[in-house]
């Protein structure tokens, strides 16, 4: 490290932050925090030597105003945020501020699809093979994707396997487009069925050595995100290894580029080419799998290139040693729609026999202002099984609890035949599902749990054995969000068998591992002090909780009439009678003794009586409205009538 | 051949799974029209309402037992139409008194009046909450007079209700059926209310009677439903949806209660007897003259096995010892033969030293009697025997009785019979009872009648009456009665005797003070 580096300012947060500063402070370097003023007391503001507040990690002058202040000799800008922003560049280049990351110059260049594919053509790098869109249709290699220029969000997208269909379809791709876009112009590329998303990791530096730190292969991806990423990659020979590393070492010297950079390519699984997609001017979120196969640690080659050191090896030196698997831990409920997650994550244990690049800790509260993305568990083996079946080993011991993540998605992910054969391309996960680890499993650990709680804290003569005179014992009755029946001595949940349960406790977290009907499972369970339990099966949360029983929802109210609470005006009625509604749908409002109502549909069925206009003075309990279930089962769910 | 203890469990054993799983009575017809309805049976409403895996202390499950049916049917009344117990209920013990709707519409036989009472008067004295599952149809009508009018009988159960609440025993009811005429008092007296919608009712008089005494023309639930009780009268607290909810809605309720102060009576560690508790099969022999150690016995219902014997040398015929059961202290008086003025001298004396102590009484009664003889009555063993009811009787600390062999005479009063209220009776399944034996009986009879000339006549006139005290000796018949709260597994007396200490550790222990000792 060149002497006069002695501060890095890291402009960024979460996981990132906190993997740069450990390799900075393995340098002897002082480590620089920036934070919003939500991110006070974040992890990477107290990992660092010092901290600057500033308005918005993507406030350019605020944070190059940062590093002046703290005389810093180089910015790490992570990824996302401004690590991609030329700007950026130009505005600590101006400062005479070191980036880890290529010049401004670069980072437009290849930050636009057009000049980038220009600069990919230049090296003689395969790109996705195109037309123009006046050209002779039975000329191109079908299928091709018609696409408007502007588009994006499939809007404007034609996917054509014939040129007799070609006409119609651009001229439909073409309406579209000017509809969503105001814009027709369209393009013609060829269309890959099937692909694979393999990326090149290279490294530059000021004197003209481009390295590549071999490939990665990412394409279990969900809309784009990746999901699990695998160094090296598990489809190709030799010889295309050769010529896709070749290819990313080309562009690099092309473009003149410097640090860390990935270069993306899309292989079609028919014909076995690849073409090139985009190069990401920054270091990747996936870095760790080329870290683990290569030995390398590449935060602190970005440092050392960033402060002007050569690297110090060839590329025959850069080893590829066994395999590594990364999953991306987020707050969100992959099993409900992906829907993003906020709370407080009460408790969280990451696996201790992989690496784990995070900033999650028992707790923390999660917000949705940033990104979801929580942490990473890296597993790596001697071989793709030996890290498959480390990963999945490690997911299980993935423990968040009060918050849902994506964890049990992974697992199931990672655990699936179709991952375990390479047969997961780009487009997989948005027309399969996945199955979560069952709600039963997760019911029959949290029971068992509670059983040995409860048969451990009750000693003497009540102790709950089921004790009956002269008779077999009763099962244990453990209230979850359904009664599950334990039978201790006969070592049954639910009538099904778990054997040879082994359970051991941290900080009020039971892990319990048994074999149910035969199978392997592991489960953490925190019991409830009300009752029920949350539980962890397999990275998946589960909240088992029994319904209050004297609350409103379960008291019976369930005939599906919705009387007046009060004597008062009904201010509106918003339903017509016939109309079919869900439970707690809005059916209109009532004003009494100054306070406004809500009158909320108890059950889900067909409006039959409407009681009321608006503007009618209504005595208390009169019937406003009642609402009908086919074929009219007393069904036990219901709701209050008000809220 | 005599039947041996373990021949003598396994028919116990036989009898309460019968009764338990409802092959005893209780119609498969009637079982299947109560669960049709999505009504719980009796004894699955009361695991429901209990703490997960609370054990279930059931008193008399065998009442009723060869009554009321044609002969040779034992189970025409099983548990006499009611399950009486003690468990747990929000972590602590409760007692419930569960009707069973399958037997004869849950009325009441004179049986299950007298069952519903013990359970109260158990609760009462053992200061234990009571939880009311009601089904029942009221007073079995065909039986009114053994039922209704005396003391003893239907009313005396809401006299109870209104004199526990008095005393701060609370008094809970889920009505979770039929509550008819009397019966309507049970939830009406109690102190929290629970009733089942579509399912519960309530009234005094039901629409057959109202229509006779009004003409007015009404359906059961317009009349007492759920939701005319929970909504219009008052009558009840909560309206549950199902059994398992107004289960729920009860446990919710017991978690209010005030937490009984100190236990009465601390428990230490506990530590499980060295000795197998199963041996109990082996030690006691199959005939009842055949004389063993019961300090054998002792031994495999103690902690660690172990006992602090007092005056071992003095009246050996009575085992009088310290010891600890479920860690809980006891002073246990138990025969070891017949007793002599000796024998009741010593257990007085130590009875005497348990109330000073504040220990709870454990009576292991195998006693055929008081030594008899001119000797023993001119030295005045009725004297120093009535010294040892004396201590029984007034004795203040809890008392414990289980019959594990005879039951006869004089000897049932200084070992704590029934009357003298012990806080629990339990019989062993080879247990007899009665006055005197048999054989003594006929005897005794055959003489003070003058008409029997030759050995047939006397031998015609004992017979019956031998037959008659075989029958009405047996622990079946004794349990049938209530003369006892239960026929135990001699294996499981270990366990029982804990947990009618721990339920007894719920009330306090006045001071000792005793009648005149005559000397």
């Amino acid at each position: 490290m060149s002497e006069q580096t002695t501060t890095v300012l890291v402009a960024n947060r979460g996981e990132i932050a906190l993997r740069v500063f450990r390799t900075a402070q393995a340098m002897g370097l002082r480590t620089v925090a920036i934070h919003t003023d939500v991110d006070a007391d974040a992890p990477h503001v107290l990992a660092a030597d010092v901290a600057v507040a500033v308005p918005s990690y993507l406030d350019v002058d605020a944070v190059v105003a940062a590093a002046r202040q703290v005389g810093a000799d180089v910015v790490h800008p992570g990824y996302g945020f401004l690590s991609e922003r030329a700007s950026f560049a130009a505005a600590l280049a101006g400062a005479g501020i070191a980036l880890a990351g290529p010049s401004a110059s670069v980072m437009e260049q290849m930050g636009r699809k057009d000049a980038a594919r220009e600069v990919a053509t230049a090296a003689g790098v395969p790109v996705v093979p195109s037309y123009g869109i006046d050209d002779d249709p039975t000329t191109f290699a079908y299928p091709v994707m018609v696409k408007a220029a502007a588009g994006g969000g499939g809007k404007g997208m034609r996917v054509v396997r014939g040129a007799a269909d070609f006409a119609e379809a651009a001229a439909a791709a073409g309406r579209e487009a000017a509809s969503s876009f105001g814009d027709d112009t369209l393009l013609v590329e060829k269309y890959v069925e099937s692909g694979r998303h393999l990326e090149v990791q290279v490294m530059a530096d000021t004197h003209g050595t481009v390295l590549h730190l071999w490939e990665r292969d990412c394409s279990t991806q969900r809309r784009h995100q990746k999901v699990l990423e695998e160094a090296p990659a598990p489809t190709i020979d030799e010889a295309t290894r050769t010529r896709l590393t070749q290819s990313a070492v080309d562009l690099a010297h092309e473009v003149g580029y410097v640090g860390a950079g990935t270069v993306e390519f899309l292989l079609d699984n028919a014909t076995g080419e690849f073409y090139f997609l985009e190069m990401n001017t920054r270091l990747q979120v996936e870095h760790p799998v080329t870290e683990a196969i290569t030995g390398l640690d590449l935060v602190e080659l970005q440092l050392r290139v960033a402060a002007g050191e050569h690297l110090s090896m060839s590329q025959s030196e850069v080893r590829r040693d066994g395999w590594a698997i990364e999953a991306r831990v987020y707050a969100e409920d992959a099993f409900g729609g992906f829907l993003p997650q906020a709370g407080t994550a009460s408790h969280v244990s990451w696996p201790e026999a992989v690496r784990v690049d995070h900033a999650l800790f028992s707790g923390q509260s999660v917000s949705t202002s940033y990104d979801p993305m929580l942490g990473k568990v890296i597993a790596s083996g001697s071989d793709r099984e030996a890290a498959r079946s480390a990963l999945v080993d490690a997911l299980d011991e993935t423990v968040v609890l009060g918050l849902t993540t994506n964890t049990g998605f992974l697992r199931a992910l990672a655990a699936s035949d179709e991952f375990r054969d390479c047969r997961i391309d780009t487009a997989w996960l948005d027309v399969h599902e996945v199955a979560p680890p069952p709600v039963e499993d997760a019911r029959a650990l949290a029971a068992w749990v509670q059983s040995v709680a409860w048969l451990e804290s009750t000693t003497g003569p009540f102790a709950p054995d089921g004790f009956r005179i002269a008779g077999s014992p009763t099962a244990l009755r453990v209230g979850l969000d359904e009664d599950v029946r334990v039978d201790p001595q006969g070592s049954t949940v639910g009538g099904r068998a778990l054997r040879r349960p082994s359970l051991h406790e941290v900080d009020g977290i039971v892990r319990i591992e048994a074999s149910l009907e035969g199978r392997r499972v592991v489960g953490h369970v925190r019991l409830l002090r009300s009752g029920g339990a949350e539980v962890v099966l397999e990275g998946q949360r589960f909240l088992l909780r029994p319904l209050d029983p004297t609350a409103g929802a379960a008291a019976g109210l369930d005939d599906g009439r919705v009387v007046a609470p009060m004597p008062g005006t009904v201010l509106d009625v918003r339903v017509a009678e016939g109309a079919e509604v869900a439970e707690g749908d809005v059916l209109g409002t009532i004003e009494a003794m100054k306070m406004e109502l809500s009158l909320r549909a108890p059950r889900s069925g067909r409006v039959s009586t409407i009681g009321a206009r608006a503007g009618q003075q209504v005595p208390l309990g009169a019937v406003l409205f009642e609402v009908e279930v086919e074929g009219d089962s007393a069904s036990a769910e219901a709701a209050a009538h008000l809220a | 051949m005599a039947k041996s203890l373990a021949d003598h469990t396994a028919e116990l054993r036989e009898h309460l799974a019968r009764v338990r799983d409802g092959r005893a009575g209780g119609s498969e017809a009637a079982r299947a029209k109560h669960t049709d309805r999505g009504k719980l049976l009796v004894r699955d409403r009361v695991d429901r309402l209990l703490d997960p895996g609370s054990p279930f202390l059931e008193l008399s499950a065998l009442a009723g037992f060869g009554m009321y049916g044609r002969p040779g049917d034992d189970f025409a009344v099983p548990s006499a139409g009611i399950v009486t117990g003690i468990g747990r209920v929000a972590g602590r013990e409760v007692m419930v008194i569960a009707n069973d709707a399958t037997v004869k519409g849950g009325t009441y036989y004179p049986l299950t009046v007298k069952k519903h009472l013990r359970a109260q008067a158990v609760a009462a004295e053992n200061r234990l909450p009571c939880i009311a599952l009601v089904d029942s149809g009221g007073a079995f009508l065909p039986m009114q007079d053994d039922v209704f009018p005396d003391r003893e009988h239907f009313g005396r159960i809401f006299f109870n209700q209104a004199q526990m609440s008095a005393r701060g025993v609370p008094q809970v009811a889920a009505v979770m059926g039929s509550c008819t005429a009397g019966g309507a008092y049970v939830p009406a007296m109690s102190d929290e209310t629970v009733i089942v919608k579509d399912q519960g009712t309530i009234f005094l008089g039901g629409p057959p009677l109202v229509k006779a005494a009004t003409g007015e023309v009404v359906t059961a639930e317009e009349l007492g439903g759920g939701d005319v009780h929970a909504r219009t009268s008052g009558v009840v607290d909560h309206l549950a949806n199902d059994d398992a909810h107004a289960l729920d809605i009860v446990r919710g309720i017991v978690g209010t209660f005030e937490r009984p102060s100190a236990r009465s009576i601390e428990a230490a560690p506990v530590e499980e007897p060295v000795d197998d508790p199963s041996d109990l099969y082996d030690i006691v022999p199959a005939d009842t003259r055949t004389p063993y150690d019961v300090r054998d016995v002792i031994r495999r219902v103690v902690d660690g096995s172990q006992m602090q014997e007092f005056k071992a040398l003095y009246g050996e015929t009575l085992v009088c010892a310290f010891a600890r059961i479920h860690g809980y202290p006891v002073g246990i008086v138990a025969n070891n033969g017949i007793l002599f003025s000796e024998s009741a001298l010593k257990g007085a004396h130590f009875i005497e030293l348990c109330n000073q102590r504040g220990i709870p009484l454990v009576f292991l009664q195998n006693i055929s009697g008081f030594m008899v003889g001119k000797e023993y009555e001119n030295r005045g063993i009725a004297k120093d025997g009535a010294k040892l009811v004396t201590a029984v009787a007034c004795s203040v600390v809890p008392k414990f009785t289980v019959v594990i062999g005879g039951s006869f005479g004089a000897g049932n009063y200084g070992m704590c019979g029934r009357a003298y209220d012990p806080r629990f009776l339990w019989m062993w399944p080879n247990a007899r009872i009665s006055v005197m034996g048999g054989e003594q009986a006929a005897s005794v009879l055959a003489t003070v009648r003058s008409d029997l000339e030759t050995e047939e006549q006397v031998e015609a006139f004992k017979a019956p009456i031998r037959e008659q005290y075989e029958t009405q000796g047996s622990a079946y018949y004794s349990t049938a009665r209530l003369w006892d709260d239960g026929i135990i597994d001699p294996v499981d007396t270990r366990r029982v005797l804990g947990m009618a200490l721990a339920t007894s550790a719920n009330a306090p222990i006045p001071a000792p003070s005793y009648g005149v000792f005559r000397m």
